[in-house]
């Protein structure tokens, strides 16, 4: 029996291989139990119907947009309020994935390690979160849209703080849509369009190719063309809304003549345009709160000089991301350099560049001029803007319209993108939601 | 007036005070069942029996002396032997001394020189007794008693504690465990529930009854390994409760039938003979059984080893686990005589093939962990496990090579946060999830979210128990499966056969390995295959199979069977003597004892000295209480029972002989005294 009873120590192998494998275990979910247990699915979050059971969630002035009642996930009182911060702050079953309530689930839900997700004392201490966002600018900007589709973004390019986040089509998350998963108005309703779409620029795109003239062209500043409505490139042509005649860069950017910029984009050529955009964002990822951004895109490679022509004024095959927009704003606005926006807490810290600070000068020289005098002050209730609208065309559909630009005053240095859908021009359709996110905030 | 009740108790249900509370109670719960886990393994070290020699083999010529420690004791040349004699004319492995009802006997397992027992050739086990002389090769031994008295040895950790806990109250613990689970299932649901006063009024008597029928009808010394299948089962089944009684009736009912197969099982085993003889219709009716399942069989889950028979539906491979452990182990002296372990090989072949072809590589894998413990435990040879893990190797490899779909159904091990919304990790990122959910103490029973995932009651059922009752109680559930382990390790030298220790040691790596299984598949430590958690997971086929299994457990404690032949006598004590043959005097409970003596033993107190050394092994146990008396208090022999000696009051003493010669007055003694008085009554006189 002495060899049998000697034997009996391979159940040690055995003992100590579960030993092992437990401790892996436990080593893991010491290391990552936070993000396990705030998985999108998880049921003690995300109710069958919209009982959520998270920490409360507040906009800089300290008004309630999301908290948990008995159970249930209530949301700001205001209904504007809830419909235009719908996607910053996410929805009751978490199919937002870019949302605070998504992304921050982690922290909001009071997850730790002893008690899980019961709910404590000590959940109530680490659960809420303030927002940098205006609730109430939000929801002037929102119902700017007019129940339009499209996105709005707003930040300070000084401190990263967002202000304004706004993407439609959208729905009230204290009344859920029956239909919100079978009716077609409501496609793409669970995108934030801000960060997870890209839309034809149109005209805006032609900062770039001014910017890319600029480093290219020594004498980009004195340079004219001919606007006659009308320019051919072999069998086919570029036109233009009006006849502008003869024009300077400057001139050229303020009627947002497409004739110039085709002629303009010619001289420079495909490859300089090309790197000039990549420079300046183009088919780069952005981050935002963890969330990896949609990319803005262009590709010239091997393209015509129709091709080209029509892609340096934003058509053609051009997208462009409205936070990459906005970034690209804050950047000009900021002698070429931007911090990244965020919404919670401090940020990270990142700082994107852009484009050299002599660019970010003229083109910041230029984008007041267009609002001075071709756009008028007026319309943006007297606030002094730089921007650049943009109208972009789509087949068979109504007009893109966008505007990009911030504000040149010191005490607001506010840098935004508004993209509406379907609108009907940018300069009133999107400057619309600027003028009013503009006055709530002041 | 009931209104009002009903009213105060729907305030109460809606209160967050009720959450806390409840809280509270989850946080306590494991630490109950921690101390019936913890409480039941130190009670059965410190009941266990110190390892001195009772009898000892002399050698005629040189006078040297062998001490014999076991049940079971191989004797030869070779340095592996229990007892080792240094004489060229003796085989390696030549004998087997062993202890059986009757008493010693010696073996020959095939020796060259063959063995001689009062110097006749022996081809059978032969009973010898004290004073008999066995001849091996040139050597001759002597059968001898011990003189000496044992030391006590201090361990250096007790565990808390000195004594052994009482039974009664680890099984008080049991139902406090049940009774906190209860009151959870009870109140912590939303509203007031009444249903699961079912389940837990079963679990109290089934636990009850049991612990009667061995303790007080039985009169068995040791619970321990009860308690915790007990405790394990109502961790399980109250789980399960939270979905319900339709959940459980199956498992209940299974419950049941497991008791009931235990203690047939615990019966069965208490004759190895009858055991030996009936393995081979075991390892029959085993296979025959596979091949009904493969005929018969039903295709759930993937794997096709369910028999359905009406509304009853069961897996022949879980019974056959116990079938398997009956084929693989044996006695001391046929592991000499028969070394080869083919004919196991080739029963484990069958079975695994079997199963391959059920497509049940779960249960496949533990069969195959059990063979290769066994077969180590057997053969001692790590060539031949190389050999068989190096077949098995390429037979995987072979698998993969010709059907890659079924690596395909692994891919997702270590990848499953890249799957959570297919099959390759649905199931794995849902428990870790949940197990994350629950934290140390659960979100509470009932109010798990992991029960909707198919599965989630059998295959992932250790994360429904981590996010409902909490991670500590999970653990506390996996260290008591784990002890299982140094249970059959630390008895596997005390078993009163090798069989018992072999089938003890498979039972325990069988079970512990298919809580790795179960527990590491869904936690993406290792690929995910379905089996269950012991005791836990739903499946009424699992839990028969795994309270047959502890039978194997319950029978490698030479406890088990010793008190059987106490019945006579002091019914609360083991009685290690059975081993050595004396009996010994001890009672922990002065009543019983008293009554027991005032009753029965009266008539035998007047037996002579001179009848009590008739029966050879008893002088040692006359020399005992000689020096009992002496020294004014009663010496304890071997006695690490639950039972403090020193309890037994000075008064008592002169008692203490009787008590002796009654006690260890088994009809067996007799009968041997009979046999033997006169023979030994001579050998006396000489000595």
């Amino acid at each position: 029996m002495k060899t049998t009873g000697f034997r009996s120590f391979v159940l040690y192998i055995l003992l100590f291989a579960f030993l092992g494998g437990l401790g892996w275990f436990g080593l893991n979910l010491v290391l990552n139990g936070s993000e396990w247990a705030s998985q999108p699915y998880n049921g003690h979050i995300y109710g069958e119907d919209t009982a959520v059971s998270a920490g409360t969630i507040t906009d800089r002035s300290g008004m309630i947009l999301a908290q948990t009642v008995d159970g249930t996930r209530i949301y700001a009182e205001s209904e504007s309020v809830r419909r235009s911060l719908l996607h910053t702050v996410g929805d009751s079953s978490g199919y937002i994935g870019t949302a605070v309530q998504a992304v921050h689930r982690s922290k909001l839900v009071g997850y730790n390690l002893l008690t899980g997700l019961n709910h404590t004392v000590l959940t109530d201490f680490s659960s809420s979160m303030q927002l940098t966002i205006d609730a109430n600018a939000n929801a002037a900007a929102y119902n700017a849209f007019d129940g339009r589709n499209g996105s709005a973004f707003l930040y300070n390019y000084k401190t990263g703080e967002v202000l304004v986040k706004i993407s439609a089509p959208g729905y009230d998350p204290m009344d859920v849509p029956g239909d919100l998963l079978e009716n077609e108005a409501y496609e793409g309703v669970f995108l934030d369009h801000t960060l997870s779409s890209s839309y034809t620029p149109g005209s805006i795109f032609k900062l770039v190719t001014a910017a890319a003239a600029m480093e290219y062209l020594p004498d980009w500043d004195t340079r004219t063309y001919t606007c006659e409505e009308v320019y051919g490139i072999g069998d086919s042509r570029v036109t233009c809304l009006n006849y502008h005649g003869e024009l300077n860069l400057s001139q050229a950017l303020g009627y947002s003549c497409n004739i110039y910029f085709a002629q303009l984009a010619l001289d420079i050529g495909a490859d300089k345009l090309q790197e000039k955009a990549e420079e300046m964002g183009f088919g780069a990822s952005f981050s935002f709160d963890s969330v990896t951004t949609c990319k803005s895109t262009i590709d010239l490679s091997g393209a015509s000089d129709l091709e080209l022509a029509w892609s340096s004024v934003g058509q053609a095959d051009v997208l462009a991301n409205p936070y990459h927009m906005a970034l690209l704003m804050g950047a000009i606005a900021n002698g070429g350099k931007t911090p990244e926006p965020y919404l919670t807490g401090r940020g990270t810290g990142t700082s994107y560049t852009l484009t050299d600070s002599a660019t970010a000068e003229a083109l910041h020289s230029m984008m007041r001029n267009n609002v001075a005098n071709y756009y008028g002050d007026y319309l943006f209730n007297g606030y002094t803007l730089c921007a650049k609208t943009g109208t972009a065309e789509l087949d068979g559909k109504n007009p893109n319209c966008w505007i990009v630009g911030f504000s040149d005053d010191a005490s607001m240095p506010y840098a935004f993108a508004v993209c509406v859908q379907e609108g009907t021009s940018g300069l009133y359709t999107a400057g619309q939601v600027v003028a009013a996110a503009l006055d709530a905030i002041s | 007036m009931l209104e009002t009740i009903s009213n105060l108790i729907a305030r109460v249900l809606s209160s967050s005070l009720l959450s806390t509370v409840l809280l509270l109670v989850r946080a306590v719960t494991p630490i109950f069942a921690l101390y019936v886990v913890w409480r039941c393994y130190t009670s059965f070290k410190k009941g266990q029996r110190r390892k001195d020699p009772v009898i000892l083999l002399e050698d005629a010529a040189t006078g040297a002396r062998f001490p014999v420690l076991y049940w079971e004791n191989s004797i030869g040349r070779s340095r592996s032997c229990d007892i080792q004699i240094p004489d060229e004319a003796v085989s390696r492995d030549h004998a087997v001394l062993m202890r059986r009802e009757e008493g010693w006997f010696v073996c020959d397992t095939g020796s060259h020189g063959g063995t001689r027992v009062r110097n006749r050739l022996i081809e059978e086990p032969t009973l010898v007794e004290i004073g008999d002389k066995i001849k091996l090769g040139t050597t001759t031994l002597i059968l001898r008693s011990t003189e000496e008295s044992p030391q006590k040895k201090r361990r250096f950790f007790t565990g808390f504690s000195k004594e052994a806990a009482s039974p009664f109250k680890l099984m008080a613990y049991v139902t406090l465990v049940q009774l906190s689970m209860t009151v959870q299932l009870m109140l912590g649901m939303g509203e007031f529930h009444l249903y699961p006063v079912a389940p837990f009024a079963i679990l109290f008597f089934a636990g009850w009854a049991l612990y009667f029928f061995s303790r007080r009808i039985l009169k068995r010394v040791s619970f321990e390994i009860e308690t915790v299948a007990l405790l394990l089962s109502s961790i399980g089944i109250l789980l399960l409760s939270g979905e319900g009684l339709d959940a459980i009736k199956m498992q209940v009912a299974a419950f049941g039938i497991g008791i009931v197969l235990f203690c047939f099982l615990v019966w069965f085993m208490s004759d190895l003979e009858r055991v030996m003889k009936v393995r081979l219709y075991i390892a029959i009716a085993a296979i025959l059984l596979f091949a009904v399942n493969l005929v018969l069989g039903t295709e759930l889950n993937g794997s096709k080893n369910w028999i359905i028979l009406g509304p009853v539906s069961f897996q022949p491979s879980e019974l056959i686990k116990i079938a398997f452990v009956f084929v693989g182990a044996s006695t001391l002296d046929r592991l000499q005589t028969k070394k080869n372990i083919t004919e196991f090989i080739v029963f484990a072949a069958i079975c695994l093939a079997c199963l391959f072809i059920m497509r049940d590589f779960g249960t496949a894998l533990i069969f195959f962990a059990c063979f290769l413990i066994i077969a180590f435990m057997r053969s001692g040879s790590f060539r031949t496990i190389f050999l068989i893990l190096a077949a098995a190797c390429f037979g995987v490899f072979l698998i993969l090579q010709f059907k890659p779909y079924v690596a395909q159904r692994f891919a997702g091990w270590m990848h499953v946060w890249e799957h959570t919304q297919d099959s390759l990790g649905y199931q794995q990122v849902r428990t870790l999830t949940y197990i994350a959910s629950g934290g140390f103490f659960g979100m509470g029973l009932g109010n798990g979210c992991l029960k909707y995932i198919a599965a989630a009651d059998s295959d992932l059922v250790f994360g429904m128990l981590c996010e409902e009752q909490g991670l500590v109680m999970g653990l506390v559930v996996l260290l008591a499966i784990a002890l299982l382990i140094l249970y059959a390790r630390s008895d596997v030298t005390r078993s009163r056969s090798t069989f018992y220790a072999i089938a003890a040691c498979a039972v325990a790596g069988m079970l512990l390995f298919q809580t790795c299984l179960n527990v590491f598949g869904p936690t993406d430590v290792l690929p995910l295959t379905g089996v269950t958690l012991p005791f836990i997971s739903a499946g009424g086929s699992s839990m028969i199979s795994v309270w047959g299994l502890m039978a194997f457990l319950k029978a490698s404690d030479e406890r088990t069977y010793g008190a059987r032949r106490a019945r006579n006598g002091v019914a609360e004590s083991f009685v290690d003597t059975n081993f050595a043959g004396v009996g010994n005097p001890s009672g922990k409970r002065g009543r019983g004892y008293t009554a027991d003596n005032s009753a029965g033993n009266a008539g035998r107190v007047s037996r002579t000295r001179a009848q009590q050394s008739e029966f050879d092994d008893t002088s040692e146990a006359r020399r005992a209480t000689t020096r009992t008396n002496a020294s004014g208090r009663p010496r304890p022999r071997r006695m690490e029972v639950n039972i403090p000696d020193e309890k037994l009051s000075p008064g008592r003493a002169p008692r203490t002989r009787a008590q002796q010669s009654g006690y260890d007055d088994t009809s067996e003694a007799r009968r041997a005294t009979t046999r033997t008085s006169a023979a030994g009554r001579a050998r006396k006189r000489k000595e």
